[in-house]
């Protein structure tokens, strides 16, 4: 269908009083436009109408809004056509520029002319569609958070297979032989319901349970994952639109803390072997099986700690005050001493601190144990510093109890390097640790890459549910230590993300963080030179290889970031509204004056959040450089090096990327995008310097949203450095 | 080198029955250390000591002067963000120290316990019944004077009374005594600290302090007992010098006229006197005195509960006592001058009744920390651990 363009300028909201509008409806028309006009206020139905009309009647198939940014107003703007792109002259010109200058006006034709050529490039996307995508989910492990997300994805209308390594279900809970409070008024100790949980999974049609079974292989990508597992030297295969990998922990290896003495002494026991001992109906000294008289709980038994465990297992505070308790109801006269680094006891778990606190026989204080020595009677001497009784102390007790913490299962295994990447490189994109849990048929690895400490890579505030790979959800304790309540909650939202994912890819959308996004990468594979550069910096494993190094691209595998798009040198992948020939003309079509007084700069903005950052310089009404251009990518990481090349040889005087955050913390939506983003641009200053041209002219800069306020810094400063080194030589050219 | 620590988990139980019930809600951030104006900089209090009390390490607190160089102003209280109230704990764990030091111990509990109440009550009530029964002075209506009149003294003797009174007064005195030295000796050995420079300057220095009521200027909370404490520390010197003034006025009378001399006109002989008489002044203000000071004391903790807590049974006890030996004394006097005979005999019995309780207990009720905290006030000068004034 031939493709008619309207265009459609607002002047509410100040853009009449601040803009010769008159002046951009002349340049609209100049650039082709067919159909330009002027509306007070578009937001609003009168707005709204008055483009519909125009659709109807002119048939206007393609609507450019000039008005506000792309950020607001998406929901009113949505005509029911997938071509419709915004120009935002309200947050990104006269928000943040004075009114009635001339640099503020050249600024918003510039972005009409762009919003216009963008336009022409682009083509409505279609959605990929796959018949007969599968619903089933896949539950990787049978304890509470497996059990959970089994039940809540059955309750939702799913049908579930649940893959449990061991005989039995349950995991670590059903070991338990008293949970923590739940009900006010928290302060009683509760019979564990996992009991009643297993039984509701039994019983439950919708959910297929696999018992002493491995898995073998998954191959595939969301909605189409071929699972093959192993029971008792069975294979079975069956096919899962996406998986919840609840894998869970195992108990920290004690051994490894030497001064803490377990393994040496036999009445050095850990938490886990505590209720075991409880389950038994009483607690004994293991070396002589006599009751009780004394306990002591060492806290955060080499947890926190740079040595063992650098983290906190969250859950051992309060197991060790419920531990306390069978302890005090089994004998009045028992004593329990507590040694604790910091007391957490988050939310209503303060109630049970508190009620045990009050227990005359439970004696808190903070400290550090030194060490734990036996004496002849096979008691326990442990000696602890910096208490909050002023010295260093030495308390007797028939028994020590270390809270040991939670290692996940995804960090057991060996390391291995991505393919082609060196152990000493600066960057390396993911970690790949062989833990035999999932063994994924992805070129990236077999298993979800992990962050940290062996947790799966789920950043904590970009996408908290996700890991590294769409339609596979860590849940429970494997994703991050936590206790019951929070398990039932992760694993809760994982299956839900899982539905999502599974109702997404039937849709043929994105699922996360570009929910509903009906594009995807389009490869031109007849010029592709099978250089690996997209399936190596894919960070989400999307595009696999067949065996001569050809990309073999999944869709649903896919968040649509655009980074393949951005690494290809030979520009063959590209989406059909996002593409590196629609960036480039808009690139070289930004008008550059010749005086030196007026240099010109393109901000790469970020759409996760440099751009919105940018919207909210606007709303604050700060003011910036009129000299920027700011065009949003779909992440840092999709710009590609031609695009720089473009803009310098217009006359372009300099290209500013803004990003995300790298590095160790990072907060990239894309997981690698803005640090790929670095390191290509790290490669343009050779380039610059064959050119002649300074490589200060090309710089990044990594951004947060709360950190709007520092932009119109960091955009005049920019300038300034431009200045100083005078006008592109190209200009003119 | 690191302490051998062994909690005595009795001991905590007996600091929350003894008025200490919030002492484990404590989470020691010091709050309460920060916001005394009565302790030292260096290793201030209460913080310290409620953790020492938390675990049952009597033996950090007995021996400690800090225990007593509390007033229990309740700033403490008041700003505890926990409800922990340490200004209640360490008053129960002062009781618990009177208790450690006394002789006889099973005096020390017994006051300290409601149970004891009973018995304690009927030792006296005994003793008087006795003498007055031995006397043949059960039929009160008919006990009068000379004159004619109502007169205490006729239906006592003061000799009975002195009988009973002085060896009282001696074994309250001694058994203080001794517990006192054992308490200095315990805070020598404890601290380590061997007390430096002129012992008799620190008494000197805390007897001022004492009568001047000076620390309790520094507390914020309750600050009004300042007034109330002074009125009825005040009036009860007021009435010791009464009592003194009353022995002078029988005994020298008595003396003289058993020396065969004739007594100055000015020794009155038995009681009663004349309301004219300066004994009379100064007895009947003093009264007065402990009438308000008592009735503020009681008012002020009443309006200050919220903030300071309610108080144990121990402090009540001794103020109980107090009020009873005003309003027994007070009345005696008026029905006397009314001159219903039954009804002022028993009123004056009672009298004597709470009076013995007051005296004969005093090492161990509440009345005992007018001594222990002078004895640590003394110490703490002396071994320079004292709040900047």
């Amino acid at each position: 269908m031939e493709k008619k363009i309207g265009v459609y300028i607002c002047t509410d909201c100040e853009i009449g009083k601040a803009l010769d509008i008159d002046q951009l409806v002349k340049v609209a028309t100049k650039m082709k436009a067919p159909v330009v006009k002027t509306h007070p206020s578009l937001c609003q139905k009168e707005g709204v109408d008055f483009i519909k009309k125009d659709m109807a009647a002119e048939g206007v198939n393609a609507v450019i809004i000039a008005a506000c940014s792309l950020r607001v107003n998406y929901d009113v703007f949505d005509l029911g056509i997938p071509l419709v792109e915004r120009v935002n002259l309200r947050e990104g010109v006269v928000w943040s520029h004075p009114p009635n200058d001339e640099e503020t006006q050249m600024m918003a034709e510039d972005y009409i002319r762009m919003g216009i050529l963008k336009m022409q490039k682009m083509e409505a996307p279609e959605p990929y569609k796959v018949e007969d995508l599968c619903k089933n989910v896949l539950v990787v492990g049978g304890g509470l958070a497996g059990i959970t997300a089994a039940n809540e994805a059955a309750k939702a209308g799913y049908d579930v297979y649940l893959v449990e390594k061991g005989d039995s279900l349950g995991g670590w809970m059903a070991k338990l032989y008293k949970q923590t409070p739940t009900k006010p008024p928290y302060t009683d100790l509760e019979d564990p319901f996992i009991n009643d949980l297993i039984k509701e999974i039994q019983q439950n049609p919708k959910i297929k349970v696999y018992t002493s079974s491995l898995i073998e292989k998954i191959d595939g990508a969301p909605g189409l994952y071929d699972v093959t597992i192993k029971q008792n030297g069975n294979v079975e295969t069956f096919r899962a639109g996406a998986i919840v990998s609840a894998s869970g922990t195992i108990p920290y290896d004690v051994t490894k803390i030497d001064h803490l003495g377990f393994g040496k002494y036999p009445n050095v026991i850990t938490n886990y072997m505590m209720e075991e001992l409880a389950s038994k109906g009483q607690i004994v000294r293991p070396s002589d099986g006599k009751s009780v008289a004394s306990v002591a709980f060492i806290l955060c038994a080499g947890q926190r700690d740079e040595n063992y465990l650098p983290y906190c297992s969250a859950t051992c505070c309060i197991e060790s005050l419920k531990q306390a308790k069978y302890v005090r109801n089994q004998d009045p006269e028992a004593k329990v001493y507590i040694f604790y680094r910091d007391m957490r006891t988050p939310g209503h778990y303060e109630y049970f601190y508190k009620s045990m606190q009050n227990d005359p026989g439970v004696f808190l204080t903070k400290g550090d144990v030194k060490g734990v020595l036996e004496d002849g009677n096979k008691n326990l001497n442990i000696e602890v510093e910096n208490t909050l009784l002023g010295e260093k102390i030495v308390v007797n007790a028939d028994l020590v109890v270390l809270a040991t913490g939670m290692v996940p299962v995804s960090g057991l295994g060996e390391e291995v390097l991505p393919p082609g990447v060196k152990p000493e490189d600066e960057f390396q994109p993911y970690v790949m640790i062989e833990a035999d849990i999932l063994n994924l048929g992805y070129r990236q690895g077999g298993e979800l890459p992990v962050i940290s400490n062996g947790y799966p890579d789920s950043n904590f505030i970009c996408f908290p549910y996700e890991t590294r790979r769409t339609g596979i959800y860590a849940a429970g304790t494997v994703r991050a230590p936590m206790d019951i309540t929070s398990t039932i909650e992760d694993a809760t939202g994982a299956a839900l993300k899982a539905i999502q994912c599974i109702e997404s890819s039937i849709r043929g959308e994105a699922v996360h963080p570009r929910a509903g996004d009906i594009s995807y990468a389009d490869f031109f594979m007849q010029k592709c030179t099978q250089c690996k550069r997209c399936t190596e910096e894919c960070p989400f494993g999307a595009i696999n290889e067949d065996e001569k190094a050809n990309p073999i691209y999944s869709p649903t595998r896919c968040r649509r970031c655009a980074i393949c798009l951005g690494a290809c040198p030979e520009r063959i992948i590209s989406f059909k509204n996002y593409s590196v020939d629609m960036i480039g003309n808009m690139v070289k079509n930004i008008e550059v004056p010749e005086e030196e007084e007026k240099p010109r700069a393109i901000v790469f903005a970020c759409e996760n959040d440099a751009y919105p950052a940018l919207d909210m310089v606007g709303i604050s009404r700060l003011q910036y450089t009129p000299f920027v251009r700011v065009v949003p990518l779909r992440c840092a990481g999709s710009m590609n090096l031609v695009w720089v090349a473009d803009a310098l040889s217009k006359g372009i005087d300099g290209i500013l990327i803004l990003g995300c955050e790298y590095g160790e913390d990072y907060q990239c939506h894309m997981a690698t995008g803005s640090h790929l983003a670095k390191i290509r641009l790290s490669k343009v200053a050779e380039t610059l310097d064959r050119l002649k041209l300074e490589s200060g002219r090309v710089q990044m800069e990594q951004i947060s949203i709360s950190e709007y306020y520092k932009l119109p810094e960091v955009l005049d400063s920019f300038l300034e450095k431009l200045k100083g080194f005078g006008p592109n030589p190209y200009k003119g050219f | 080198m690191a302490e051998q620590i062994s909690p005595d988990l009795g001991f905590v139980k007996d600091v929350i029955a003894g008025g200490g019930e919030s002492l484990k809600k404590c989470f020691q951030c010091a709050t309460c250390s920060v916001v005394c104006n009565l302790t030292p900089d260096d290793k201030p209090f209460p913080r310290k000591e409620m953790i020492y009390a938390q675990w049952g390490l009597k033996d950090k607190l007995f021996p400690n002067p800090d225990i007593w160089l509390c007033h229990q102003c309740s700033d403490c209280t008041a700003y505890c963000p926990r409800g922990a109230k340490p200004g209640e704990v360490l008053n129960a764990v002062r009781k618990l120290s009177i208790e450690n030091y006394s002789v006889p111990r099973f005096l020390g509990k017994a006051v300290g316990s409601p149970g004891s109440l009973v018995p304690l009550l009927a030792i006296p009530t005994v003793i008087f019944f006795i003498i007055l029964a031995s006397l043949g002075h059960l039929n009160l209506d008919a006990i009068r004077n000379e004159a004619g009149k109502i007169a205490y003294s006729s239906l006592l003797k003061s000799y009975y009374i002195d009988g009973v009174f002085v060896p009282i007064f001696l074994f309250a005195v001694v058994s203080l005594a001794i517990g006192v030295s054992r308490y200095w000796k315990d805070m020598i050995r404890a601290t380590g600290i061997k007390p430096k420079g002129s012992i008799l300057d620190a008494i000197t220095s805390t007897i001022g302090e004492i009568l001047a009521h000076k620390r309790f200027e520094k507390c914020n909370v309750t600050i009004d007992r300042k007034l109330a404490h002074m009125l009825v520390f005040f009036s009860f010197i007021g009435l010791a010098i009464t009592t003194a003034w009353a022995v002078t006025y029988l005994y020298g009378y008595e003396i003289m006229h058993a020396m065969g001399k004739t007594p100055y006109p000015w020794l009155l002989g038995p009681s009663p006197y004349p309301l004219t008489d300066p004994v009379k002044w100064l007895g009947n203000i003093s009264a007065l005195a402990l009438l308000i000071g008592i009735t503020l004391v009681i008012s002020n903790r009443k309006k200050n509960t919220e903030k300071a807590g309610k108080g144990g049974y121990y402090d009540w006890l001794f103020i109980y006592i107090v009020f009873a030996i005003m309003a027994t004394g007070i009345l005696a006097e008026l029905v006397r001058l009314a001159d219903i005979a039954i009804l002022a005999y028993v009123i004056y019995f009672a009298h004597l009744v709470v009076v013995f309780f007051l005296f004969a207990y005093a090492p161990f009720s509440k009345m005992a920390h007018m001594v222990y905290r002078a004895t640590a006030m003394v110490f703490a000068k002396a071994t320079e651990r004292d709040v900047q004034s």
